[in-house]
């Protein structure tokens, strides 16, 4: 495995060369480039071997994701859509569609997750979209917004209102009845490919509904997320990296007043609070993904956590490293300026950072046997 | 989350064994006593998110992976109603039905 991830890593790095600043400008990924990280696996490389992918743990395969997300946070939102489809699929369904689906997620087709509506953001409660059985059909209808990766998607997992509760019903993106629709300029992550979709009676085959039953939505879309979550955190550890070695590099080489940028104190604090935060981020993403891979309950709040500590550091770290680069990192494609804008959305998606606070202060008020007096706080249960 | 374990080589967990187990990890999670019949969502106020954690714990504790339509909340509402989702997935294992 240990081969494997260095291998899969010199991989990415010669794949992206220096051309993360232009997908960043041009808005797109190369559709070849994702086929091919696809086809090998490289875009959810957690799903096991037998299903064709890397069988990478949540350690390993998180460190992958660091290193992608330093490269080009873009690339790492379609990983990190890709790999939560396959996670889903994993998740809630049934043998035969694990083996069919995951088969054709590391076999190059891309997916996207769509959750979000134009009523329904971070109270997912408030969902419309609906899945309805009609005969040996069901039909979808709804509205989605911000699916990332959507616009390179085949395959469009889809959350909907279904029977008593609601389910996961996997969409070919060129079925009849939808329509997706680049967001042709985002804040950030710029290629990942957002777009928003239209489903008028889009009719599918049944057994397109994961698993096939009405399950809770708050159970089905927290279940689905936790592995959005680990994946940002792990891409938000990566901006970091990638910023700190801009501004050290920079910091060591240019100078003003007659010495280094490093050796003026108010610099080096920058510098110090971004290795700070590169290094807290790096741990409780670590410790998250060793909840998972040893099974441990205390990875559902762990994931939390990871998400919300890696998003503010990414947010704060992205500022100071513009700030010590000042005008040589202050155009656009610049890998600061475009971690900049990166980190601000990852404070935005996987549920935002109010939305993490809480489920933190929900988790703290129940750990502390106070649980009862903030029932359903945060829009969970 | 993880469907690791070897089901094959594991008993059966006594029903009574399981209230008891999950009983005290419940008093472990929230330093509250809770009874077996106690609707953890309803009366409680558990969170989904606390949801999350019981199904990876009777994962990780009992060597079953818990999918589909065994992931309705009904099947946790309540440490009887876990206790009985864990014999029925460790005997479907028990059968060779697992999957």
């Amino acid at each position: 495995m240990g081969e494997d991830l260095a291998e899969a890593v010199a991989s990415a790095t010669a794949l992206v060369a220096d051309q993360a600043g232009e997908w960043d400008r041009t808005g797109l990924l190369p559709l070849r480039l994702l086929r091919e990280l696809g086809a090998q696996g490289r875009l959810c490389a957690e799903v096991p071997v037998q299903y064709g992918g890397l069988g990478l743990t949540s350690l390993t395969g998180g460190q992958y994701t660091a290193h992608i997300g330093s490269l080009c946070s873009s690339l790492r939102s379609v990983m990190t859509s890709q790999g939560m489809a396959a996670w889903t699929v994993q998740r809630f369904g049934t043998a035969r569609q694990q083996a069919d689906c995951l088969g054709r997620l590391t076999g190059g087709e891309l997916a996207a997750v769509a959750f979000s509506e134009p009523q329904a953001g971070s109270d997912l409660s408030a969902l419309g979209t609906t899945i309805r059985q009609d005969g040996e059909s069901v039909v979808v209808d709804g509205r989605k917004k911000w699916v990332t990766a959507a616009h390179y998607a085949d395959l469009l997992v889809v959350f909907g209102r279904y029977q008593d509760g609601a389910a996961a019903v996997l969409v070919p993106a060129d079925a009849p009845g939808v329509r997706v629709e680049r967001i042709a300029d985002p804040l950030g992550c710029r290629a990942a490919g957002h777009a928003d979709l239209w489903l008028d009676s889009v009719r599918l085959p049944v057994d397109s509904v994961l698993g096939g039953y009405g399950l809770p939505l708050p159970l089905l879309v927290t279940t689905a997320l936790a592995y959005g979550r680990i994946s940002v955190a792990w891409g938000c550890v990566g901006i970091l990296r990638a910023c700190l070695a801009a501004a050290t590099a920079h910091a060591a080489t240019r100078e003003q007043f007659g010495r280094p940028l490093a050796e003026h104190q108010l610099v080096a604090r920058h510098l110090a609070e971004l290795y700070a935060g590169e290094q807290i981020a790096s741990r409780v993403c670590e410790h998250a993904s060793r909840c998972w891979d040893a099974g441990s309950p205390e990875q559902v709040v762990a994931t939390v956590l990871a998400k919300h500590v890696s998003a503010a550091r990414a947010a704060e770290g992205a500022a100071s490293a513009v700030q010590v680069l000042a005008s040589a990192g202050a155009a656009d494609g610049h890998s600061v300026a475009r971690a900049y804008r990166d980190a601000k959305l990852m404070e935005i998606i996987e549920g935002s950072s109010e939305l993490c606070q809480l489920m933190l202060a929900q988790h703290a008020m129940t750990a502390g046997g106070l649980g009862r007096a903030m029932p359903g706080a945060g829009g969970t249960t | 989350m993880t469907s690791q374990n070897s089901p094959l080589t594991r008993p059966l967990a006594d029903p009574e064994a399981v209230v008891a187990e999950l009983l005290t990890f419940l008093e472990e999670q929230t330093r509250s006593l809770w009874e077996p019949e106690t609707d953890l969502y309803r009366d409680g106020g558990l969170s989904s998110l606390f949801a999350m954690q019981l199904v990876v714990h009777l994962e990780k504790s009992y060597g079953i992976a818990i999918r589909g339509a065994d992931l309705r909340l009904d099947n946790f509402r309540t440490v009887r109603l876990m206790s009985a989702l864990v014999g029925r997935l460790q005997q479907a294992q028990a059968d060779g039905r697992d999957g």
